[in-house]
């Protein structure tokens, strides 16, 4: 379990983090997302005791990262994969956290093996690609044998078969009762992955909840050969209506009070054909992460110009 | 052991929530940090610059009998200025690697109470020091060995208290060398100042007197080596004050308050 309650966080006059709250089960991955500098990392780092909070507090597993007295016991920590000795061999580093945790040895190997590094395993992570280095960096996550897991930009440098793997241990780790946070600036990347979302923009926690709530739908989107008709016919059952482009129209869901199937039974009475109807891509949470990075991306340009 | 079975986070009450609460030990902590500080290829060639600059140093007084003194404490005094070279660089590298390497991120997450992993470090360079004055000492007794068997009369005036001078002073450039390292956390900007400074206050201290005598630790400790106290007490302690001290305290609170990215 992890709770983060209103963290705030400046640098001289950036407020970097500002009033931030967060809590995370046990058996649930959350996705932390949000565009590069939004403020993820400097969170994750107040989390694991790195950075000191402004105001606010923040749990892991019940206790004060700092409060824990192995804490690789009970929460594995994946900042930055490169952040590695150079000169160290994969199989020295393990090593290096086995003996922290107090974890025999032989973990080191069976962990190797996990993650698919048991041939380089003598070769210096000077020599590794940042994909081989997350894989090391989970498996140093593992080594206490934790409950928790807090992983910034784990996918960074994985191939997508390396996406692939995992999301199968990160689901399997959660399923067995495992709490994650793991933090991306990319949706596409997270969305098959975790269950819950929190979306930083600014320091700000500006959306989160479970992902399927997040990403559905807040509007549906018709489209008929007779416009005039079906403008008609929703008037008439009172459906508040925005006709689009190409003869299409948008209405919105109010919460779920209308449904695809109130919509086209409104067009069988009256007799109006639908070529299309469907939840409108322009779902609420895509909408939002794509202004969000737009912004973000949009300001430089503006202070070049 | 449930602790050789990976798949299982731990959920339930279990061998693994007495060792969740059972902290680090500070054995295990200065076992860890022994290994990092001797485990890198970097690291072992340092060693091994320190164990060869220490023979061929003591080769000179072996070398040359007609100008250098044939006595204990010159051999002796000759491995010390060895060590005292290149020693102070493992131990400033010993504590910045984790800095210049990153692996601040990782170690301070294992044991985030930071001055006890860094008292670690400070003991393993301390362990580091004393080993190699021991190596120091038996070269220098090698090499006596031999000056000894090729017929020279040698002046056998050391004595124990000269001896464990020969430790302090060994075990005094190591901690100047942790001081630096501790407070500047980039391995290289902490090489070339400790090399700027020790040669910088020489330089200085040519021109000044009171530089010389207070300030410039080469000078301070050699008669600290050579067990010159007399009149000498208060100058050696201000300059230890001022190279291991003040830096070291300025250092510790810096490693304990650092926002680490």
């Amino acid at each position: 379990m992890i709770t983060a309650t209103a963290l705030t966080k400046s640098y001289g006059h950036t407020r970097v983090v500002s009033d931030l709250s967060l809590h995370c089960e046990p058996g649930t991955i959350t996705g932390f997302l949000g565009p590069n500098g939004a403020g993820k990392s400097t969170t994750l780092k107040m989390i694991v005791g790195l950075s000191r909070p402004d105001h606010g507090t923040s749990t892991v597993g019940g206790h004060p990262f700092g409060d824990l007295p192995n804490p690789t016991r009970v929460v594995g920590t994946l900042l930055d994969a490169s952040a590695m000795h150079a000169g160290r061999t994969g199989r020295a580093t393990l090593s290096i956290a086995a003996r922290m945790a107090g974890v025999p040895t032989a973990r080191v190997d069976e962990l190797l093996d996990r993650v698919g590094l048991s041939d380089a395993a003598d070769r210096r992570v000077g020599g590794y690609s940042l994909g081989m280095r997350q894989r090391l960096g989970i498996a140093q996550t593992l080594v206490g044998d934790p409950q928790v897991l807090i992983l910034d930009e784990p996918a960074n440098g994985l191939d997508p078969e390396g996406i692939a793997w995992m999301r199968g241990l990160l689901r399997d780790f959660a399923d067995q009762g495992g709490t994650v946070l793991l933090s991306s600036h990319l949706l596409h990347e997270v969305q098959a992955t975790v269950d819950n979302l929190v979306v930083i923009s600014q320091g700000t926690a500006v959306a989160s909840g479970r992902l399927t709530e997040l990403l559905a739908s807040s509007s549906l989107l018709l489209r008929t050969p007779d416009p005039e008709d079906l403008a008609r016919a929703l008037r008439a059952d009172r459906i508040d209506y925005q006709p689009g482009p190409d003869q299409t129209f948008t209405v919105d869901v109010l919460g779920g009070r209308v449904t695809p199937e109130i919509v086209a039974r409104v067009a069988l009475q009256q007799q109006v054909l639908l070529t299309e109807l469907r939840p409108s891509d322009s779902g609420g949470l895509e909408q939002l992460f794509f202004s969000l990075t737009a912004d973000k991306t949009a300001q430089p340009q503006e202070a070049a110009a | 052991m449930t602790s050789t079975t990976m798949t299982h986070p731990v959920l339930t009450a279990s061998a693994n929530s007495q060792a969740t609460f059972t902290g680090i030990p500070f054995g295990r902590l200065v076992r860890v940090e022994w290994g990092k500080a001797t485990d890198t290829r970097a690291a072992r060639w340092l060693l091994i610059a320190v164990a060869a600059s220490t023979v061929a140093l003591v080769l000179a007084p072996l070398l040359s009998p007609s100008s250098i003194d044939q006595s204990y404490t010159s051999y002796l005094g000759f491995a010390a200025v060895a060590l005292s070279i290149l020693l102070p660089v493992v131990s400033i590298l010993t504590l910045t690697s984790e800095w210049s390497q990153r692996t601040a991120l990782a170690t301070f997450t294992q044991e985030p109470r930071r001055m006890r992993v860094v008292t670690a470090k400070i003991a393993v360079s301390l362990m580091l020091g004393a080993t190699a004055a021991v190596f120091g000492g038996l070269v220098t007794a090698a090499g006596l060995g031999v000056a000894a068997a090729s017929g020279r009369t040698l002046d056998a005036n050391l004595t124990a208290g000269l001896l464990a001078a020969f430790l302090l002073y060994v075990v005094l450039n190591v901690m100047t060398g942790v001081a630096l390292g501790a407070l500047v956390h980039n391995s290289a900007a902490a090489i070339v100042a400790s090399f700027v400074l020790s040669i910088g206050f020489g330089l200085l201290g040519r021109a000044s007197q009171l530089v010389a005598e207070w300030l410039d630790y080469s000078t301070t400790f050699t008669w600290l080596l050579n067990g010159q106290w007399a009149g000498h007490t208060a100058q050696i302690l201000v300059s230890v004050f001022l190279w291991v001290a003040i830096p070291l305290a300025a250092g510790l609170f810096r490693t304990v308050r650092r926002e680490i990215s």
